[in-house]
């Protein structure tokens, strides 16, 4: 089971939401499927993302991925942390490993997106 | 044809001393002028010199890289460039020994001096102390290269502003420096000075790093070099700069400023084609001063022949070395054609670049319809084998009659791995053949089968693409 507080997108990242604010990163299910992460290319503070957008790109020694934007807004704060340490992904995808805080643009737009219940039955019909 | 023809080779780079070595082997008695050090700029101050430092580069990478996989090492792993640059110079005297005793075997006389024609027949040589003399054949085959740029812009001190030839004799590791030019050497470099811990700005003028390379490799060098830490500015000029006390400072063209101890200019190269007596001898240049030549390397002056960079036809090593042999073939007797269709190139980047053929966007832009298999590292044993798992297989097929029109390869090897394509291609193979021909495990080679196998969605060690 997935953490409860916490939306998901369709693309398997999460978002965390406090006040207009949402912590974004991805979530378990892609951490396992991407295995070791290597690098990630970190969207830039300031830049406007629209929903269901290209965030940034992730590595691992199986695939590079595209990650998505689950909600409109602008970058905040990213976790340059990532930068040496991409294997946070991996280890601790909803804590260490948060990916980058966005401004919301429209907070009504989280209410699109998966419960942590939702998700998981969205991970199994996909099974 | 006289089995004694003579034939005066000026400039003893890759064309012309395999222009010589080939014209010794078909029978001619062969003289070869050569103004600085036999093997030229490739191996002198080139290729050569620049891959046995960047292997170095990449052997220091993968050994800390190792440290997470069991291998360690007592202490630090440090680049000690004086060192580096001593083997660089010892296998560059090595190679250059190699080319010389070929020439004995070959009883190929090397002249040292600076080569000019007098006529279609005859070379004056002035020799390092002045002194000249008259040489005669019967062919001349021109092969005196390109030299670095010489920018007004950016003259080089070989201090705080240098080409790539300083670049390679440096032996203090700069703090920080700005490449000017994001084509193979500037990227190159990035890669060399960055791996050796230099902080590097890249500028390029231009909307993307290598502009001529498929977008599917520059996408992962350019990903690379953030990896790197490299500071890429694209579309962006140096509008000024200046000396400091701590080396350069440059403003570009967006307003930003970078400051860094030294700059590299790898911008152009200038065509060596003045001065050697072309417009006596009635030989005919272009507009770039590029001598013209036809598909049989000779110039407009019968009997006179040109090869390398000089032709303003390709900047490559192994183009030069091509085209000396149909010259002095064509010299000797037997008609030979130069053929530019298939030319692998490398691109010696970590990771590195093989491409042979077009890219999808030359493809597109010619309206040739075509499709297009992929396959990454990371799905190969043998690339999990040895941490190498970063980079991709990309085939570009004729949709019609299935055969390869380009290979493009970024990875590790990849200079190597792109000659199976470059055959391919060469044979007129489809990319069934190469997809049905049984390719050795574990190898990087099983990359090109399965990007092959990809064309059709049968790639065997891919994710199952949702329809």
């Amino acid at each position: 089971m997935e953490p409860q507080d916490l939306r998901y997108h369709k693309e398997h990242e999460w978002i965390r939401v406090e006040g207009n604010k949402a912590t974004l990163g991805i979530s378990n299910f892609a951490q396992d499927a991407l295995g070791d992460v290597v690098f990630i290319d970190l969207p830039e503070v300031g830049a406007s993302l629209a929903a269901d957008a290209e965030l940034g790109e992730v590595e691992s020694t199986k695939a590079t991925s595209t990650i998505y934007s689950p909600v409109t807004g602008s970058v905040v704060q990213v976790n340059q942390e990532l930068e040496e340490h991409p294997e946070f992904l991996n280890s601790d995808p909803y804590g260490r490993g948060w990916i980058a805080v966005l401004e919301l643009s429209d907070p009504k737009e989280v209410d699109g997106l998966m419960t942590a219940e939702q998700y998981d039955a969205f991970l199994t019909s996909h099974e | 044809m006289s089995s004694l023809q003579r034939i005066i080779i000026i400039g003893a780079g890759p064309g012309g001393y395999v222009a010589a070595i080939r014209a010794a082997q078909l029978g001619a008695q062969v003289r070869i002028i050569e103004e600085q050090a036999v093997g030229g700029v490739c191996l002198n101050w080139g290729c050569i010199p620049s891959k046995t430092l960047l292997n170095l580069v990449d052997l220091g990478e993968r050994a800390r890289h190792a440290a997470a996989w069991g291998l360690t090492f007592e202490g630090q792993i440090v680049f000690d460039l004086k060192r580096m640059m001593a083997r660089k110079n010892d296998v560059v005297q090595s190679l250059v020994k190699g080319i010389t005793t070929l020439f004995k075997q070959w009883k190929i006389q090397h002249v040292a001096g600076r080569g000019e024609l007098v006529s279609d027949r005859q070379v004056r040589v002035t020799d390092p102390d002045g002194g000249t003399s008259l040489l005669d054949a019967e062919a001349i085959v021109l092969a005196t290269g390109s030299s670095w740029p010489q920018m007004p812009q950016f003259p080089i001190d070989g201090q705080q502003v240098l080409s790539s030839k300083e670049a390679l004799e440096l032996t203090d590791i700069p703090r920080s420096v700005i490449i000017v030019g994001g084509g193979v050497e500037g990227c190159e470099f990035a890669c060399l000075l960055s791996g050796l811990g230099s902080h590097v700005t890249l500028v390029e003028m231009m909307s993307t790093l290598l502009p001529t390379e498929d977008e599917d490799t520059v996408a992962i060098l350019t990903r690379e070099f953030k990896k790197r830490k490299v500071q890429v500015y694209l579309n962006t000029t140096i509008q000024d700069w200046q000396t400091t006390t701590d080396g350069i400072q440059a403003t570009l063209s967006s307003g930003e400023s970078v400051i860094a101890e030294k700059m590299l200019i790898s911008v152009g190269r200038r065509l060596n084609s003045p001065g050697l007596g072309l417009e006596a001898v009635g030989v005919q240049v272009g507009v770039r001063g590029e001598i013209l030549v036809d598909e049989h390397m000779e110039t407009t002056v019968p009997g006179v022949y040109a090869i390398g960079d000089v032709t303003g036809k390709s900047m490559l090593a192994h183009v030069a070395s091509a085209q000396g042999k149909v010259a002095v073939s064509n010299a000797m007797g037997t008609s030979q054609s130069i053929n530019y269709d298939v030319i692998p190139a490398g691109i010696f980047t970590l990771p590195e670049i093989g491409r042979v053929g077009l890219t999808e966007q030359q493809a597109h832009e010619r309206g040739l319809p075509v499709t297009i298999g992929r396959f990454r590292y990371g799905g190969l044993g043998k690339a999990q084998a040895v941490g190498e798992t970063t980079g991709q297989f990309k085939v570009i097929v004729d949709e019609h009659t299935k055969k390869i029109v380009g290979v493009h390869i970024i990875g590790a090897h990849a200079a190597d791995l792109i000659h199976e394509g470059a055959l391919a291609m060469q044979g007129g193979l489809t990319v069934t053949d190469v997809a049905d021909m049984i390719h050795a495990h574990p190898t990087l080679s099983e990359g090109l089968m399965e990007a092959a196998e990809d064309i059709e969605g049968l790639a065997i060690h891919q994710a199952r693409k949702r329809s």
